[in-house]
């Protein structure tokens, strides 16, 4: 199995991106790269190709789930697994996400510690499946 | 990287995030007060961009470490969006319950910041919050009456003497009888607590007693015999006085420079500011950074100052704006043309830094409370009748979503008419505003509280299940009847007959209001002084 490696994070606040990054590359040890709205991620995501994309659902511009619809538009970003990043309002909008093609979703606020033993349980479930 | 190494990244990200959260929710603070003293329709887009700035923090601030903070915006985010959902137009009073909203959290950050100061001034575990507003009295005769009148309002009254009871009990207000007592005596207990706001007693009303009451250092000043009700409403403006939040000015000023000098200025003196370089970005500073006043330079390449105040008058929501020139012009015909115009006043430059930070606060300050005094009944404090009603539909459509119960209470004081015949208006109104600051404090912040009619209230208490708020309502109920109610010398007890309703008994706003208030008037025919509550025999589906 292909480890967890490279995460895309998308992300409109600075600080939350930053606090992301420390949890992904220090704590955790993965490789990441930041963009703060959909537009950028999908020019980074064909040209860097991650293993993962962390997107959060609302931003300014192009939100999370339209993000997710024009990667799979994209030859290059079709196949690059998704999680949604959301500070959740309620329970049937997980369900949704996930319904859209989600991988699954990161409640917010999240924990900088556990962030990243997080995301790798999520990718050996994908991995399972 | 050790884990000590990282903690400190995150202690150091923590502390970034604070600080750009305290501007946030000042900025959100200042959006809703200002939306909140629009006098027509607010465009769904204004609140959306409370939402999402509220959205923002709900998912932000418990990763940094202040979940509390977090939660509190999560519900205010839910609220928003309920309006929003519900096409029910949020009223000004709605909305100024929203700012006071965004004013605790802005204070449960700054306590966060700083949790030494915070402890050292309550003196304990007890949130600077949940403390009662501290009264000390000092009279040689009139210490009990005013002490039991007080502490019918709710205020934590004591009769304080020497100057190290008044030291070590640290009142908030010192309320001092001057007529009784020498000078030397008062002023060393005044001094021992030099916080606290000062309310003089003199048994002279005459212009001289009043000057040197200011002189005195007094925040109020009254003759005997004290008319208890002008006194407590002469407190909750004082302990209201200190401002959550500090005044935002918008700087209009093409020279860079100066406005930058003038910006800092303001902003060692507490207060925020932002600086516009081209007039004709001003209206995007307004909408954005909702200030509580506008400095503009008189002589703007492209556009004038007083052309640019014209233009910001003429959007009504901008008028209770004071709009100051700042500038060299020192003509006073020209002055004069320039206020024909628009505009409220001139500051001539250059301005010395005292000068301009006493004129801009005096101003903003008025600003400020001119915006609050709009939403809200001018008698009790509590939102006016019509956005209740809103409130109510916000309420049961949540319910019609998530399930929640919210319940409605009607709250009539009994008797009414009674009290106003017997011991006069003023104590009628007295006793309105007694039940209001008892109501404020018992309820939940959540609550949200109106004055209906006369001598009538409605509570409407979200996520709040029957038998809860039947017992919230019938404890206030017990403590109400036990207060004593001063009237010249007479001491009375009032009382007060209340109705409950529930949202899941009843979809609709108005049948529930109905509901609550026949419950209510079923409490009265009952014999008054008690809670009823409203059962739906065939439960809606």
């Amino acid at each position: 199995m292909q480890a967890l490696h490279r995460v895309l994070h998308v992300e409109d606040d600075p600080s939350i991106q930053e606090v992301a990054r420390i949890a992904l590359e220090v704590v955790g040890g993965m490789q990441v790269a930041s963009c703060d709205n959909g537009q950028a991620a999908l020019g980074k995501a064909a040209e860097w190709q991650p293993d993962l994309i962390l997107l959060d659902v609302m931003m300014p511009g192009i939100d999370g789930p339209t993000t997710l619809a024009r990667l799979r538009e994209q030859e290059t970003t079709r196949e690059i697994p998704v999680i949604f990043m959301t500070a959740k309002v309620q329970a049937n909008e997980i369900e949704h996400y996930r319904s859209i093609g989600g991988l699954d979703v990161v409640i917010k606020p999240f924990d900088p510690m556990t962030l990243a033993s997080q995301l790798r349980e999520i990718w050996e479930r994908m991995d399972e499946r | 990287m050790s884990d000590e190494d990282v903690q400190a990244r995150l202690a150091a990200l923590r502390v970034q995030y604070a600080e750009r959260l305290g501007n946030d929710l000042q900025t959100l603070m200042a959006q809703a007060r200002e939306l909140a003293a629009r006098q027509r329709a607010i465009e769904p887009q204004a609140l959306e961009t409370l939402r999402l700035g509220l959205h923002r923090i709900a998912g932000s601030a418990g990763t940094f470490g202040l979940p509390a903070l977090g939660q509190e915006a999560r519900e205010m985010e839910l609220w928003v969006q309920t309006v929003l959902e519900t096409a029910v137009a949020p009223t000004a009073p709605m909305l100024s319950a929203l700012s006071d909203r965004l004013c605790d959290s802005y204070r449960l950050l700054t306590d966060a910041q700083t949790p030494a100061q915070a402890e050292s001034r309550t003196g304990d575990a007890e949130s600077a919050e949940e403390r009662p507003v501290r009264v000390g009295v000092m009279s040689l005769d009139a210490s009990e009456a005013l002490e039991q009148a007080l502490s019918g309002f709710g205020y934590a009254c004591r009769r304080l003497a020497a100057p190290n009871e008044w030291r070590e009990w640290q009142p908030d207000v010192a309320v001092i009888d001057t007529a009784s007592l020498s000078a030397a005596s008062w002023q060393a207990c005044t001094a021992a607590v030099p916080g606290a706001r000062r309310i003089l007693l003199s048994a002279d009303g005459g212009f001289d007693a009043r000057l040197q009451a200011v002189r005195d250092g007094a925040d109020g000043f009254f003759t005997h015999p004290v008319d208890v009700p002008t006194l407590e409403r002469r407190l909750r403006h004082l302990i209201n006085m200190p401002q959550q939040d500090p005044y935002r000015v918008l700087i209009v000023d093409d020279d860079t420079e100066l406005a930058e000098h003038f910006r800092l200025t303001l902003k060692v003196a507490g207060i925020e500011s932002r600086v516009i370089e081209h007039p004709r970005d001003v209206l995007r500073g307004l909408r954005e950074f909702v200030p509580d006043l506008v400095l503009i330079d008189i002589n703007m390449p492209g556009c004038s100052g007083p052309e640019l105040a014209r233009l910001i008058r003429f959007d009504d929501d901008w008028l209770r704006i004071p709009l100051i020139y700042l500038s060299a012009e020192s003509d006073a015909q020209r002055q004069a043309q320039a206020l024909a115009q628009a505009g409220d006043d001139f500051l001539v430059k250059p301005i010395s830094d005292v000068a301009l930070t006493a004129a801009v606060t005096a101003r903003a300050q008025r600003s400020r409370q001119l915006s609050q005094a709009l939403a809200r009944d001018g008698l009790t404090g509590l939102i006016k009748h019509p956005a209740i009603k809103e409130l109510i539909e916000i309420e049961q459509s949540r319910t019609q979503r998530s399930g929640a119960e919210a319940c409605v209470v009607m709250i009539d004081i009994d008797r009414f008419k009674t009290i106003n015949d017997t011991y006069g208006h003023g104590t009628g109104d007295y006793v309105i505003r007694l039940l209001a600051n008892l109501l404020r404090q018992r309820l939940r912040r959540v609550d949200h509280i109106g004055r209906y009619g006369g001598e009538e209230f409605v509570a409407v208490l979200p996520a709040c299940s029957l038998d809860n708020a039947r017992e919230a309502i019938e404890r206030i109920r017990e403590s109400f009847a036990q207060l004593e109610c001063v009237a010249g010398q007479a001491v009375f007890h009032a009382t007060f007959s209340a109705g409950v309703a529930s949202t899941l008994d009843w979809t609709d706003a108005g049948a529930l209001l109905e509901a609550a208030d026949r419950a209510m008037y079923d409490a009265k025919q009952g014999g008054r002084n008690q809670v009823r509550v409203a059962r739906n025999v065939t439960p809606q589906t």
